[in-house]
């Protein structure tokens, strides 16, 4: 039933997409609604999104794969996989973001080594190769010696694209609400979260019934992400309080702008009542926690607060302008300090989701990633 | 009418039309004091930069250091400099080089405008370009930060590294684009729009001309004191339509240029300095 809903929100997320697309490339940039103030939007925060869930997915599935923890025994795969998924996913995100899409080969040949976005574009192409090799031989011959090696390659570099996007945005002293040292230290620890929400969904919706370790897997899973969450919230407060208290004018204003401003809603009631407080009080009471359906549900409410909360750091540093008196300075198109992303970016995600989910199912079917016991080649 | 006579009359009518505007600032100034001068047997300053310019065009790029100065106090908010802009570098709806931040202070009847244009500030230091993944933009031999459209993927880190907002996206929107479209008449949007597209702006050097998925759509733009005008010893489009005569540019390693003189007054700044930028656009107040 749960698989059938999940295939019809895909068929129908990815059917609104292609319009989306469509627009996208007929038209360009033109009707999106970031512009040269707001200059990353929703698909800039989409792409922070996956590609944490991507690292994270990883990173959780070394449980398996590289750690062996036994009560894990079988996710393994279907982290894996889900982490490619999301992989993907951030790649069209931020793909479609870009103004010229084609010339990305320039980063391979022509690119500036000492450019962050160039060390990510890396870190991603070494990331979905490690992702994939261990995919197969996870898959194929889960025996094979070289899989923990590659395994544990890949942990440190999913470690590294998901500080690298920290430090992205913490390096940018012209935005001080970014600039903040920990956040090459806190997104590793954002995108374990997301990683630890992506495998409770899986697991809680499309683990096999008949598996003993599945309760005690879910409850392990809620705990962790009740943990993890607790400690992002802390992050949180850590980062608005000291801009509070330090009192500089655009980091405030932009604070002020996610609490009482024009994305109040967002954080107070998608990041935090929906996306916080509700999977915190039902994952810690083990009866919900162990319920498939309630598991589930809690993991999906928990990635949506994730994707509110990559939307909340982008979108509020960009609309507190650079000079006060930038607001009315020129007028035209693109050019203002709002921002509500457009119907086509938002068919562009629903696309860009739409696809994440059917790529889940179709390769969790084909590859039988919800059978604990991989065919040995 | 002779000359000195006009000369006295046109004087005195910019000075009653803009003395409301900028009449707080100049109190006591001898605004019609000009007038009662020969004006027009004195130099204008774009002569002299001209001159300037040219001497300067004789030594090897990398000695020069091509610096703006602008006098805030005659700076009248007319946004001739913005327009001069987007009319030589033939700019789209939403891109802008050169805005002029407008701002009203005080409180009535004390009240004035204080106008800041602010085109790229061309950074010593620049943070936009160490963060470009393609080295698409980067400081040339002259000190002068550019943009290589053809190598520009439109990532769009740069205009978020840069703390004075000199960089626009060129969304792909025409002036033209929506407009009523009558195939039997010369205007409307397919006709009229043939201006817009047609390769007739000079940037860089460049004949481009508009088409969607074409450079410098899909491209980060800014500002690049007009090097295809320098190029040829014309001054930047904005210095010579400033009516005010506020904008002034040259070489700041002339000791005898006017900029270097400028920029040696104990009333020069440069805007966020607390950010180590070491911005090529002086102020003076
Ligand atoms: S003003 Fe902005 S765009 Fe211009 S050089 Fe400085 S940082 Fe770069
Ligand atoms: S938008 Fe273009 S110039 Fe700016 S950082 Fe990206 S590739 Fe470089």
């Amino acid at each position: 039933m749960i698989k059938k809903l999940a295939y019809l929100v895909g068929g129908l997320t990815l059917l609104f997409g292609l319009w989306g697309f469509y627009d996208r490339f007929a038209y360009g940039h033109q009707n999106a609604n970031y512009g040269s103030y707001v200059v990353w939007g929703l698909w800039v925060a989409m792409y922070l999104f996956f590609a944490g869930v991507a690292a994270g997915g990883f990173m959780v599935s070394t449980l398996d794969l590289l750690f062996g923890v036994k009560i894990f025994k079988g996710t393994g795969r279907i982290a894996l996989w889900g982490s490619l998924v999301c992989l993907v996913a951030a790649l069209i995100s931020i793909g479609l973001d870009n103004g010229h899409l084609f010339r990305i080969w320039k980063v391979y040949l022509q690119g500036n080594p000492f450019s962050l976005l160039f060390q990510m574009v890396w870190g991603y192409t070494l990331f979905g190769a490690i992702s994939v090799v261990a995919l197969v031989l996870a898959s194929r011959q889960p025996n094979n010696p070289w899989l923990k090696p590659v395994m544990a390659v890949g942990l440190v570099v999913s470690f590294f694209i998901s500080g690298a996007v920290g430090a992205l945005l913490g390096v940018n002293a012209s935005r001080p609400f970014w600039h903040v040292g920990l956040f090459p230290v806190q997104f590793p620890v954002f995108s374990l979260a997301s990683g630890v929400a992506m495998l409770l969904t899986a697991l809680a919706f499309f683990g096999r019934e008949d598996d003993e370790n599945r309760p005690q897997q879910l409850w392990i899973l809620s705990l962790t992400s009740v943990i993890l969450l607790i400690v992002k919230l802390y992050f949180m407060w850590a980062d608005y309080s000291q801009s509070m208290y330090g009192n500089v004018p655009m980091n405030v204003q932009a604070v002020r702008q996610v609490l009482f401003g024009e994305y109040w809603w967002a954080f107070w009631i998608l990041q935090l009542l929906i996306g916080s407080l509700i999977p915190l009080v039902f994952l810690i009471q083990r009866k919900f926690a162990t319920h498939n359906h309630w598991a589930g549900w809690m993991g999906i409410l928990m990635l949506v607060g994730y994707a509110v909360a990559r939307g909340l750091i982008i979108f509020p540093a960009l609309t507190v302008p650079e000079l006060e008196a930038l607001v009315h300075a020129f007028s035209g198109p693109h050019l203002t300090f709002h921002y509500f992303p457009s119907l086509m970016e938002w068919a562009v995600t629903s696309g860009t989701i739409g696809i994440a989910i059917l790529g889940f199912l179709f390769g969790s079917e084909k590859l039988n990633l919800f059978s604990n016991t991989p065919k040995e080649a | 009418m002779s000359e000195p006579k006009e000369a006295a009359l046109l004087s005195k009518m910019a000075s009653e039309v803009f003395a409301g505007m900028i009449a707080p600032a100049l109190e006591n100034a001898p605004l019609i004091q000009a007038a009662e001068d020969d004006v027009l047997a004195k130099e204008d300053v774009l002569v002299r930069m001209e001159r300037e310019l040219k001497r300067a065009l004789e030594k090897s790029p990398a000695e020069r250091r091509w610096v703006m100065v602008i006098d805030l106090r005659r700076c009248i908010g007319c946004h001739a400099c913005t327009i001069g802009c987007v009319a030589e570098n033939k700019l789209p709806p939403g891109v802008v080089y050169r805005p002029v931040l407008t701002e009203e202070i005080g409180k009535y009847p004390h009240v004035a405008y204080r106008f800041l244009p602010k085109p790229c500030l061309q950074c010593e230091n620049a943070p936009c370009t160490p963060v470009c993944p393609v080295n698409a933009t980067y400081t040339n031999e002259e000190g002068v930060i550019v943009v290589d459209y053809d190598q520009c993927i439109g990532c769009r880190a740069c205009i978020s590294a840069c703390p004075y907002a000199s960089r626009t996206f060129d969304f792909g929107v025409n002036y033209t684009d929506k407009t009523v479209d009558r195939l039997t008449m010369v205007l409307g949007s397919s006709e009229a729009g043939k201006y817009e597209t047609a390769g007739t702006a000079f940037e860089y050097g460049e004949r481009r001309e508009r088409q969607q998925h074409h450079s410098p759509i899909g491209n980060v733009r800014k500002c690049h004191f007009c090097l295809h005008r320098i190029k040829v010893g014309i001054l930047p489009a904005c210095t010579t339509t400033c009516i005010g005569r506020a904008t002034y540019f040259g070489d700041a390693n002339d000791p005898d240029a006017l900029v270097s003189e400028l920029i040696a007054k104990p009333n020069v700044m440069r805007l966020k300095e607390e950010l180590g930028t070491e911005p090529r656009v002086y102020y003076l107040l």
